[in-house]
């Protein structure tokens, strides 16, 4: 542990070395490229500071404004993507990500579910994994708080209003850790993808020889259900399924 | 005048009386035989001589197999030559034979004069019905089968047996030694199963000699096809029908068909003419086609031809695929083009061009695709493939294009698909931009690091449980310190006692010696406070209730508890002194209440000593 630790200051230290410059100070200035209109140097600016392995929702955000405003639409779609998993709730975010996605060719329209499946997404949408993780964090702490005043409550009535609140309380928490454990289980998934290839033929099949399934372009959204060496099984969602090369997409 | 007559009469009768000395006899005839199907006959039976009573009991043979239409019929006719008088009686039938064959008629019976006459049985031949060849008007039947004998139309094919979708030459020639005026085609054959084409039909028709049987005819030819079968089978080509306007002769000549030709005002007769029919037999296409098959047969050439060979998206090419060749040239279907998927692809615009000279169907069709492709890059259209059946080869043959490469630039025109969206908002939001980047970084963290894993977060987690196992214990001592009341009572009891001597210390303090109600109220205070406290503490520590406080009741219990006699006796003493002070504080000095105070604290040490090592 220690010496990850270690490891870890002396890799910082050498990146910070290496680009005298703070992830912060960098993101400052790949956004003064992008206001002048350097796209290229911003967007190297931004995967820089990726590359060091930071990320934030701010960065994939720029980064896919960059991308967007180079006519790249399937990296901003992708990088839309990515930062919609660390904050789903952005609205700039959920307004330039709809923007891109009315510049993709394939309209897909997704089949109607139950409508539960989509409270539960909104839900899921609406936390990002670090507010989701405190505001869990401050329930648990709250149902504890409650329970120890009950615990040391030496008035009946002091002691029930505790129990109540420690009752209600507890209920959030296990409410907020469900959907912590549902965004971990999702950021840990990794099985939707962006289609990069500005056209793709699906086949019934893994195999180049197979039969064409459909065509998809660039930008859509896909979720990965299954992988036979470098093919991978997609799901649109509207329902079609087919096998793509794995080089045709990019996970988010 | 009377006697005369009579007697004649008699004569007359005597006469026809000697009549009956001859046989009678019972036949039955036809009108003719054979019989056509469909036709009419007349069945006669015939009674001769049977005398003036006629037949009884006339029994008809069998007729099931006629229709009797009408009859019967009597008629009876009596002769007188040479005085022999003969009579006969005949009944008639007129019949129509149900069915074709030979038929017999049964044998008819008759009573005549007593006794029983029957026939022989007649044979009756029905041939297949020839209804009379409808006459032609103001034409006699004689000088009909003489113009038939002269003219006809003949069928020709230059093949009966060929393979499916191999070319037929069918020539409908006509044959004359009569003088026709004028022709036209009544109903033309009918083609079922072929695709027909005509081919070199002249104008004018140039006629050629040709002799069959030892005549010469006059030949024409009135239709040449070129016919191709679309299916397998044997296929039959109908009659073609030909009304033709033959020149006759005045019938008042001799011989008409002598001068036909030197005679130009002759009469002009309408007459039939029809070919037989003919049936063809085609052979089904061997197997073994290749997939891209669609039924050429023939002998073809492929050409393919791109008009550009670069392009931008969006800016259409056209590919033309060009058949030359003979064969079926006219059933010729789209070759397929395997186009790169992002192709857009529209029906092809065929067009062809045919060629009917001597007799072989030959020409070129052209089919021309129109692409748009729609993404740049270098796209690499597969080669057309287009197979046909050789009919000389009796083999498939399939023909193939080299690769065709096309490369696409990225074109200025927009690809429709972009307003493809078509919806009202979608218009509206793509007319806006997307919104500007974060300023602030919104803290970065480092890939894959999480707040939940961090020791922090853990330590934080556990702090909160730290502290509610803490009030848990803390709560849980609490609770049986407070269950155990009798315990806590004996535990408090020297405290409150120690508390109620310094309340007692305090009015010691305060005491003067002054003999006052002032001070002796004071001194009554204190000994109350001492007795209060002891009497408190005892019933703490022996856990008894203050209403069953009695001095004696107390030691007892004291003394159960300890040996401790002298113990017990300063107790005692003690109490009683209490009470005694209480009783008449007036006696009581500050040195005694001093010695009270200081026993009375010296006594709750020992009595918590004793009372607790028991």
């Amino acid at each position: 542990m220690n010496q990850n630790l270690i490891i870890a200051a002396l890799l910082l230290y050498g990146s910070m070395l290496a680009y005298s410059q703070t992830p912060d100070q960098a993101f400052d200035h790949a956004n003064q490229l992008y206001q002048q209109g350097k796209l290229a140097d911003a967007r190297d600016a931004y995967e820089v500071i990726l590359n060091n392995g930071y990320q934030s929702g701010a960065l994939y955000y720029n980064l896919g404004n960059v991308y967007y405003k180079s006519g790249n639409i399937a990296k901003a779609v992708l990088n839309y993507e990515r930062a919609r998993q660390l904050v789903p709730d952005d609205d700039d975010l959920l307004h330039n990500l709809q923007l891109a996605n009315l510049m993709i060719t394939d309209k897909v329209e997704p089949t109607p579910r139950l409508f539960i499946l989509d409270y539960w997404d909104g839900i899921m949408d609406a936390f990002s994994l670090k507010r989701i993780t405190w505001l869990a964090y401050f329930l648990f702490l709250a149902f504890v708080g409650f329970h120890t005043a009950a615990i040391l409550s030496r008035s009946y009535q002091g002691r029930r209003l505790s129990i109540l609140c420690g009752a209600v309380s507890g209920l959030l928490f296990i409410s907020a850790g469900f959907i912590f454990v549902g965004k971990m289980s999702t950021s840990n998934r990794h099985d939707t993808a962006i289609v990069m290839a500005s056209i793709t033929t699906l086949k019934n099949s893994p195999d180049s020889k197979s039969s064409d399934a459909f065509v998809l372009h660039s930008g859509v959204k896909v979720q990965i259900t299954d992988s036979v060496n470098d093919w991978i099984k997609i799901r649109l969602a509207d329902g079609k399924v087919g096998w793509m090369e794995r080089t045709a997409a990019e996970i988010i | 005048m009377g006697r005369r007559t009579v007697s004649i009469v008699l004569l007359v009768f005597l006469a026809a009386i000697s009549l009956k000395a001859q046989d009678a006899t019972f036949e039955a005839s036809v009108d003719r035989n054979p019989v056509g199907m469909g036709e009419q006959f007349t069945l006669s039976l015939t009674l001769g001589n049977g005398g003036m009573g006629g037949g009884k009991n006339l029994q008809l043979p069998d007729l099931s197999k006629f229709h009797i239409m009408a009859g019967p019929n009597q008629s009876t006719s009596m002769q007188i030559i040479n005085g022999a008088v003969s009579s006969s009686l005949t009944y008639s039938y007129v019949l129509q034979p149900k069915e074709m064959g030979k038929l017999t008629i049964g044998a008819a019976s008759i009573e005549a004069g007593g006794k029983k006459y029957t026939t022989a049985p007649l044979t009756i031949e029905v041939v297949k019905g020839s209804p009379r060849p409808k006459q032609q008007a103001n034409v006699p039947d004689d000088l009909n089968v003489q113009i038939g004998e002269n003219l006809f139309l003949k069928a020709v094919v230059d093949k009966s047996h060929v393979m499916q979708g191999e070319q037929i030459n069918l020539t409908f020639k006509i044959y004359t030694r009569v003088s026709i005026a004028n022709y036209a085609v009544n109903k033309n054959p009918a083609l079922t199963g072929f695709w027909g084409e005509d081919t070199e039909n002249p104008k004018n028709i140039a006629l050629t000699n040709e002799t069959i049987n030892g005549k010469q005819y006059r030949v024409g030819v009135i239709k040449r096809m070129a016919l191709f079968p679309t299916q397998s089978g044997t296929l039959e080509i109908s009659p073609m029908e030909l009304q033709t306007v033959v020149q006759v002769q005045s019938r008042r000549s001799a011989d008409p068909f002598d001068s036909f030709f030197s005679n130009p005002f002759g009469q002009n007769v309408n007459y039939m003419v029809k070919s037989e029919p003919l049936k063809i037999k085609v052979d089904p296409l061997p197997a073994g086609a290749p997939s891209g098959f669609k039924g050429a047969v023939g002998r073809f050439t492929m050409n393919t031809v791109v008009d550009k060979k670069s392009t931008r998206t969006n800016e259409p090419i056209s590919l033309k695929v060009n058949i030359a060749g003979t064969g079926n040239i006219k059933l010729l279907e789209s070759p397929e083009v395997d186009l790169p998927t992002d192709f857009e692809q529209y029906t092809p615009k065929v067009s062809d061009n045919i060629n009917r000279e001597e007799g072989r169907i030959s020409g070129t069709k052209t089919f021309e695709y129109l692409l748009i492709p729609r993404y740049p890059g270098r796209k690499v259209i597969k080669p057309v493939m287009f197979s046909y059946f050789d009919v000389a080869k009796r083999d498939y043959v399939t023909l193939r294009s080299s690769e065709i490469e096309v490369t696409v630039e990225q074109g200025t025109a927009q690809a429709t698909p972009l307003i493809a969206g078509g919806a009202r908002e979608d218009i509206q939001l793509l007319s806006q931009d997307i919104r500007f980047i974060k300023v602030s970084s919104g803290t970065l963290s480092r890939k894959g690091e999480y707040v939940h894993t961090s020791g922090t977060f853990i330590a934080l987690l556990l702090l909160p449980l730290g502290c509610l196992a803490g009030a848990f214990v803390y709560a849980r001592r609490r609770r049986s310190v407070m269950m155990d009341e009798i315990g806590y009572r004996n535990r408090k009891a020297i405290k409150l006692a120690q508390k109620g001597l310094r309340e007692a210390d305090v009015l010691l303090k305060g005491a003067t010696p002054a003999n006052d109600q002032q001070s002796s109220k004071q001194k009554l205070q204190f000994y109350a406070e001492i007795s209060r406290a002891l009497w408190k503490y005892l019933c703490d520590k022996l856990n008894i209730s203050q209403a069953d406080l009695s001095i004696d009741g107390t030691l007892a219990m004291i003394s159960q508890r300890s040996a401790n006699t002298e113990l017990t006796a300063s107790l005692k003493s003690l109490l009683e002194s209490c009470e005694m002070a209480r009783f008449a504080p007036t006696s009581l000095e500050v040195a005694t209440m001093r010695k009270t105070y200081e026993d009375a604290k010296r006594l709750i040490v020992e009595l918590e000593q004793t009372l607790n090592t028991k």
